[in-house]
């Protein structure tokens, strides 16, 4: 392995991408909506809603938002190059397929890395300074624990990317996948658990500990069990925000197997996104 | 499956086994059990692929698509220096080729060379020598002219001050520092040639290099290949316009439906084809006459009167016979001149039917 030419696509690829005015706009985008959230919690009280009431307000809209970002970077990395030619140049430079897979998720996930960063970092910088005694460790923990969920969805991208010949076929199937994740996925796990656990319990809002292991397959589900767990202040506080029902997690739950299998979905695609590429004729 | 008869190093008792090429086999001596592994010789080429004077060799290439034989069984070799001109019509697999030579394209049979080095087994010492202008071309978009060259200068490992002066020297000197998704076609083919020439490639490899280019363009092309054979690079040039082939080649290889028909010098290609040197005369006024008496006269093959043109394809040394002929007829020549037999005429007539 070449980390040289990794680097260099990787760079490349920030370059590329950084120059889109999108990139940007969704970087604003994320730190008005932290503030507005933040300001909007505190309307009945008299001072700013404190940052973990915040993230527990952000875990909704971060779930809808960050998956289309890292589906936007990533859903066309590979066939546009592909379809517009300049693959052809890069394949012929002395470079192996990973090292261009690789480059492409090193270049693309800084990116995406960075909005969040960014986007989340200005908004917790701006309400640390409205409230006191600020948890700054949790919040670092809530901006590690999303880019690790986009980056899931950035190696999903890229997979579609490499499946198809057409980039507008690509974007339809980014489409599919963020209605799959959003919709379809949690339609099919809420089903499984009406079918499998007696009613009354679920009214009571007890889940079966094995609906718990079910519920790992979504990585949506995940993530969120990633922040609450670590972010305990969540479920007690979010009454204020009159939502947020106790969450009685099994004893599996640990954010070490949480983090495991965010790695396991990147590791994962990262793969198929080779197998598939190196199949590929350009 | 093949058969061999090897013997036991230990004893001599001997003994025949079967397996595929490459295979290693495990064999224990029945007489005095002693243990050893042979492995199959792989199956000798058809031709010598370590060519040591080969800039590039084709061996047995077939490539198909869907049930399409997009190259079928080709066979072809580029010397060391020289200017090997790539021709065919379109669609005859000219590009499906040159993917094949680079490794973008995974192929059905076939063994391919740059310098010596197997492309399929090593693919990335072997790109250290291409430099290669493709037919579609594109960049990154959001990038300058210069960044997306310092980029192929790092991929390829040369130092970045080489980029400028190419960008220059290929007239892109006022372009250097805009977008790249600004520019025209043209242009873009112009940078193409930039990227390939950059680090001084012992392998070009050029598809359709005057494709969108003004004619300077083409003229800055032709110097560009000229050059790189004279530091003693090899090019492999793919076309369908025969003067820009010509002009620069030493060699052409000619590609139809797929398959190599020929490959050899113009000159040698022109002879098989028995293609007779064209006079050309323009008279003042053509008479039937004046026809039919050059027809009659021994070495004449064919007569074509085109305006007040008229062509005469003969052999070379009835010429002043001719011009006697003619005159003696009444006609009164305004001028005269010689055609060489072009690769036009070649082209077509192998990759006719």
């Amino acid at each position: 392995m070449d980390l040289n030419s990794i680097y260099f696509i990787a760079k490349k690829e920030v370059m590329d991408n950084v120059r889109n005015l999108w990139i940007i706009i969704i970087t604003i985008i994320f730190a008005t909506l932290t503030i507005i959230i933040s300001a909007l919690g505190s309307l009945f009280t008299d001072e700013w809603q404190s940052l973990g009431l915040t993230i527990a307000g952000m875990m909704g809209i971060v779930q809808l938002l960050v998956p289309i970002i890292a589906l936007m970077l990533g859903y066309a990395a590979i066939v546009r190059e592909i379809e517009n030619g300049s693959m052809n140049m890069l394949i012929s430079l002395p470079v192996k397929r990973h090292e261009i897979i690789l480059g492409k998720f090193l270049g693309l996930g800084s990116v995406l890395s960075f909005t969040i960063l960014v986007g989340f970092g200005i908004a917790g910088a701006i309400i640390g300074l409205m409230v006191p005694n600020v948890d700054y460790v949790q919040y670092f923990i809530f901006i590690g624990g999303t880019i690790l969920f986009g980056l899931v969805y950035l190696n999903v991208a890229l997979f579609f990317s490499t499946l198809f010949k057409k980039r507008s076929s690509a974007l339809g199937g980014a489409i599919f996948l963020w209605f799959f994740f959003n919709m379809i996925l949690p339609i099919i796990l809420i089903g499984i658990a009406f079918a499998g656990a007696a009613l009354k319990d679920i009214a009571q809002g007890i889940v079966p500990d094995w609906y718990y292991l079910v519920d790992l397959v979504n990585p949506m589900s995940v993530y969120s069990a990633l922040i609450t767990l670590n972010i305990g202040s969540i479920s007690s506080a979010g009454s204020s925000m009159g939502a947020a029902p106790q969450i009685g997690y099994p004893e599996f739950y640990t954010s070490g197997l949480m983090i495991l299998i965010l790695f396991v979905w990147i590791a994962g695609f990262l793969s198929l996104s080779y197998w598939r590429f190196n199949k590929k004729d350009i | 499956m093949v058969e061999k008869t090897i013997k036991c190093p230990k004893c001599g008792f001997q003994k025949t086994i079967s397996g595929n090429p490459g295979e290693k086999k495990k064999i224990v001596c029945p007489e005095c059990k002693t243990e050893g592994v042979f492995t199959f010789p792989e199956i000798q080429q058809i031709k010598n692929i370590a060519d040591e004077d080969a800039a590039i060799t084709v061996t047995n290439l077939t490539k198909i698509y869907k049930d399409v034989r997009a190259v079928d069984n080709v066979y072809f070799t580029v010397k060391k220096g020289e200017v090997f001109g790539f021709l065919g019509p379109n669609g005859a697999g000219k590009t499906t080729t040159i993917k094949s030579i680079l490794g973008l394209i995974h192929t059905n049979s076939g063994q391919i060379t740059i310098n010596g080095i197997d492309i399929k087994k090593n693919s990335k010492k072997a790109h250290k020598y291409i430099g290669y202008l493709p037919e579609k071309i594109a960049f990154y978009d959001n990038l300058t002219a210069l960044q997306n060259m310092y980029f192929y200068a790092e991929m390829k490992n040369v130092p970045k001050s080489e980029c400028k002066p190419l960008i220059v020297e290929m007239g892109l000197k006022e372009a250097a520092n805009k977008k790249v998704g600004k520019f025209s076609k043209g242009m873009q083919q112009r940078l193409g040639m930039v990227q390939a020439l950059l680090g001084n490639p012992a392998v070009l490899i050029l598809d359709e290099p005057s494709g969108g280019l003004d004619p300077r363009g083409v003229a800055l092309i032709r110097n560009k290949i000229k050059e790189a054979k004279s530091r003693g690079a090899s090019v492999f040039v793919s076309s369908h316009i025969l003067a820009e082939v010509q002009a620069v080649c030493d060699r052409v290889g000619i590609i139809s439906k797929g398959t190599l028909v020929a490959e050899d010098t113009v000159e040698k290609l022109r002879d098989r084809l028995n293609l007779k040197p064209k006079l050309v005369m323009e008279l003042e006024k053509i008479s039937d006459e004046i026809i039919s008496s050059i027809n009659k006269l021994e070495g004449v093959e064919k007569v074509e009167v085109i305006g007040v043109m008229v062509h005469v394809t003969c052999n070379p040394k009835v010429k002043s016979k001719i011009i006697l002929a003619v005159e003696r007829d009444g006609g009164n020549i305004l001028n005269i001149q010689t055609m060489e037999p072009t690769l036009e005429e070649v082209f077509m007539r192998f990759t006719e039917g």
